[in-house]
């Protein structure tokens, strides 16, 4: 480790920078969001000093169970997407590109930047599905050979079926097995099922939020949504997630009750529902088009969380196939790791429910699978739906590609063609 | 015509003399891109397996209605050779889940329905252990159904049997001709074998391997004065199917002796053992235990040390590495492959490329610096 700023310390500057940002919106949800992500981070940082053993996971992995072995999980994607408006992100990916490839991910490149920058710490783990994509499976697993620490690839079966199921569910026991060995720590049942109990709590409020959230006008914010996504990845089995999310219905519930707009007196003039993805580089980029375009992201792929409470705790086989139904389901696992019809149902069903006025494609380069779809996806929701699909091609992570300007400028165009048709 | 000319002359553009033949008497041809088909399963299922390929195909524009300009330009080609009729020739096509190209094409042909039979065989993203191994074998069982259903031929276990062996015989001949490489005066050069390999990909193996045999008297026979300046290994991504890549390097005097490709040694360096009772399940065994594609994570380290003890072996000078433009799997190895080549002190090139050989110019300067270097 060098004596360089750790880039888990930007992280959380990142957050108060986005609290700050966001403080003339009175959002009393989006606060609280943020601060059970600052105290997240805070105990990850916490962890780290302490040198006691770092879990990277990367988004397809249920927290649960990294939680109840009092392992920190430290959710991958959600660091570089926090990192992606630094500096040091562009830093991060140059350094990558030194070493591979410059259309590989750049959510993989940040967090192989950073290791490279040694601004990261060696995780004591990485656990990784299978799904969703070539990078991913070209990045984690060389990496952690290339850097010296052990990890653990979560297989999965590209169609799902009740065989699959079981399958993925003998990886997690494996998965499990492998994190006793490498930790020491050890997975107790009852601990396990009192956190899943916690999430299962958690995902039945998401799932009900998921419903008011609907509403026209809808109460939740683009940012709103969009701060969900990690919540539900780093915290899924913590009473501060269900605490977040109870709190987040009683909120929602009674805003709906009344018809509250989140814009309070502007207008909900168009509703997208991103399809894929949204450029981290430049998160506030939503309050613009809220504010300028009345556009709102009443949907998101990443938000999408349609798994029910796993119901069945009486045992640990029971508790992991709930998880590995989980881990099926995940966003982005369940609609890019797939075969593309799961793609391209999650997408119209996120149209249909959301009501949506249209449906975006934020096209990250580096994602090709999704990139070799996206005809199909959006012809066939223009023929079920009638709504047009922005197609975007950008980088998530690098605004070099496709800067906010440039990308409003996109909007622009395709929202005076929605009004005007 | 000696055998080399009469393999020379079946590793031309797709369907070539046995393909047509083998339509002509009503036989059906089923195209595959990976490696991880296993071909011994169409053997038995009566069909003949043909690795595609599409030398040539520059033009994607038909293809690229659906795959964009960040999808691979071989996967790209070869949808547009579909569509230009270029594989008429064939029954069916097998895809895996061995990248994200290869699964999208078959995602966008079961959409447009342009292929009789399709089928995606599922492959496992790891060699983990027996439960890894359980489930491979089921979905081998389950390709195997497909096909019996599909080709109406029931696939025994005796046929199955009979399919491996005839291909470990193939594996066997292959790793003989490879072994002639070793000379310090090969017989047989990186282009010319390639040309064998592509031969046998589209042609039945009895006769193939009639032809290999015969190929090794001839080289028994065969006195090449040492013209190369270096001895090089080929290593990387799949795609490289173009003689044509292979003889700019070898007339800039670096003479390809080995390789770790797909299409080259890894897919028959290793022969399929089967004690008999379960064949299904040594195909499954094999095919997940033989030297790994990029899209097995478990075995980043085996394949960077693949890379090292094929150029040992070879007594190669260096590594020439190519890999397709948007193959994220072998760009992503050369995060370990480059520090593993420098500890063992062997010269390392990183060549990207796209399916048609384009910009020789630039890739003559790449090769014969590299040369230079290495001489130097």
């Amino acid at each position: 480790m060098t004596n360089q700023p750790s880039a888990l310390l930007q992280v959380t500057s990142i957050l108060d920078g986005y609290r700050m940002a966001m403080a003339g919106l009175n959002s009393q949800g989006l606060n609280w969001a943020f601060d059970c992500l600052s105290d997240y981070f805070d105990q990850v940082s916490q962890a780290a000093d302490e040198g006691r053993p770092l879990a990277w996971i990367n988004f397809g992995i249920p927290s649960e169970i990294l939680w109840a072995m009092d392992l920190v999980p430290v959710v991958i994607e959600v660091v570089n997407g926090l990192l992606a408006p630094t500096p040091d992100a562009i830093r991060y990916i140059d350094l990558a590109e030194e070493v591979i490839p410059d259309y590989v991910c750049s959510s993989n490149k940040l967090y192989l930047g950073a290791m490279l920058a040694g601004e990261l710490p060696v995780p004591a783990v990485m656990l990784h599905p299978a799904h969703p994509c070539d990078s991913n499976l070209a990045t984690y697993p060389v990496m952690a050979e290339t850097f010296g620490y052990p990890h653990f690839c979560v297989d999965m079966p590209y169609v799902r079926s009740e065989q699959g199921l079981e399958y993925v569910a003998g990886e997690l026991r494996r998965m499990v097995a492998f994190l006793e060995e490498q930790t020491g720590h050890r997975l107790d049942p009852d601990r396990l099922r009192r956190v899943m109990a916690l999430s299962g709590a958690a995902h039945a409020h998401a799932l009900d939020l998921a419903e008011l959230r609907r509403a026209v006008p809808t109460p939740y914010s683009s940012l709103d949504n969009l701060a969900e996504y990690p919540l539900m990845l780093c915290l899924a089995g913590t009473p501060q997630l269900e605490d977040y999310y109870s709190k987040r219905l009683t909120l929602t519930r009674e805003a709906v009750a009344r018809g509250d707009s989140f814009m309070a007196g502007a207008e909900e003039r168009i509703r997208m529902a991103w399809i894929y993805g949204a450029p981290a580089y430049d998160l506030l980029f939503f309050l613009r088009l809220e504010q300028e375009h009345g556009a709102v992201a009443v949907a998101n792929m990443n938000n999408n969380f349609v798994m029910q409470p796993v119901s069945d705790t009486s045992s640990l086989d029971a508790m992991l196939r709930g998880l590995a139904h989980k881990l099926t389901l995940m966003p982005m696992t369940r609609e890019c790791g797939g075969p593309w019809d799961q793609y391209l149902g999650a997408s119209i069903d996120l149209c249909r429910r959301f009501k949506a006025d249209a449906a975006v494609f934020a096209g990250h380069m580096a994602c090709k699978g999704n990139w070799a779809i996206i005809k199909l996806v959006k012809d066939r929701i223009a023929d079920e739906l009638g709504i047009p699909t922005l197609v975007l091609e950008l980088d998530l992570f690098d605004p070099r590609v496709l800067g906010s300007e440039s990308l409003m400028n996109r909007f622009e165009m395709f929202i005076e063609t929605l009004l005007t048709k | 015509m000696s055998a080399l000319d009469e393999l020379v002359r079946n590793a031309g553009a797709l369907p070539g003399p046995y393909i047509e033949k083998w339509k002509a008497a009503g036989g059906r041809v089923v195209g595959y891109l990976c490696s991880y088909v296993p071909q011994e399963l169409l053997l038995a299922a009566g069909v003949l397996p043909v690795r595609l390929r599409a030398p040539g195909c520059a033009n994607t524009m038909r293809a690229d209605i659906h795959l964009s300009h960040l999808n691979c330009t071989m996967v790209r080609a070869c949808l547009e050779t579909v569509r230009s009729g270029g594989f008429e020739f064939l029954d069916g096509l097998v895809c895996t889940n061995g990248c994200d190209h290869v699964r999208r094409l078959y995602d966008v042909l079961g959409v447009t329905g342009e292929l009789p039979f399709l089928y995606l065989v599922t492959v496992p993203h790891k060699r983990g252990g027996e439960a890894v191994l359980d489930w491979h074998a089921q979905e081998l069982a389950r390709f195997r159904t497909a096909l019996e259903e599909a080709f109406g031929e029931p696939i025994t276990d005796e046929g199955l049997l009979e399919a491996i062996g005839v291909s470990n015989e193939t594996r066997s001949l292959l790793g003989q001709v490879y072994d002639t490489r070793q000379q310090d005066a090969p017989p047989i050069t990186g282009a010319e074998t390639l040309q064998v390999l592509l031969a046998g990909f589209a042609m039945p193996p009895e006769p193939y391997n009639r032809l290999l045999r015969g190929l090794l008297d001839e080289l028994g026979q065969r006195q090449r004065a040492p013209s190369h300046r270096i001895r090089l290994v080929l290593a990387g991504s799949g795609g490289c199917d173009d003689p044509a890549y292979l003889d700019v390097i070898e007339e800039a005097g670096g003479l390809i002796v080995g390789d770790t490709l797909c299409s080259g040694s890894r897919s028959f360096r290793e022969p399929v053992a089967s004690g008999g009772s379960d064949p299904l399940r040594d195909l499954a065994r094999a095919y997940l235990e033989r030297p790994a594609c990029a899209n097995l994570t478990d075995r980043t380290a085996e394949r960077s040390e693949l890379v090292v003890q094929t150029a040992r072996a070879c007594r190669a000078d260096g590594v020439v590495y190519q890999r397709m433009r948007y193959c994220d799997l072998w760009g992503g190895q050369l995060l370990h492959l480059r520090p593993t080549l420098q500890e063992a002190g062997i010269p390392l090139l990183s060549l990207e490329r796209e399916y048609v050989l384009g910009g020789r110019g630039q890739l003559i300067t790449r090769i014969e610096a590299f040369i230079e270097r290495l001489e130097g």
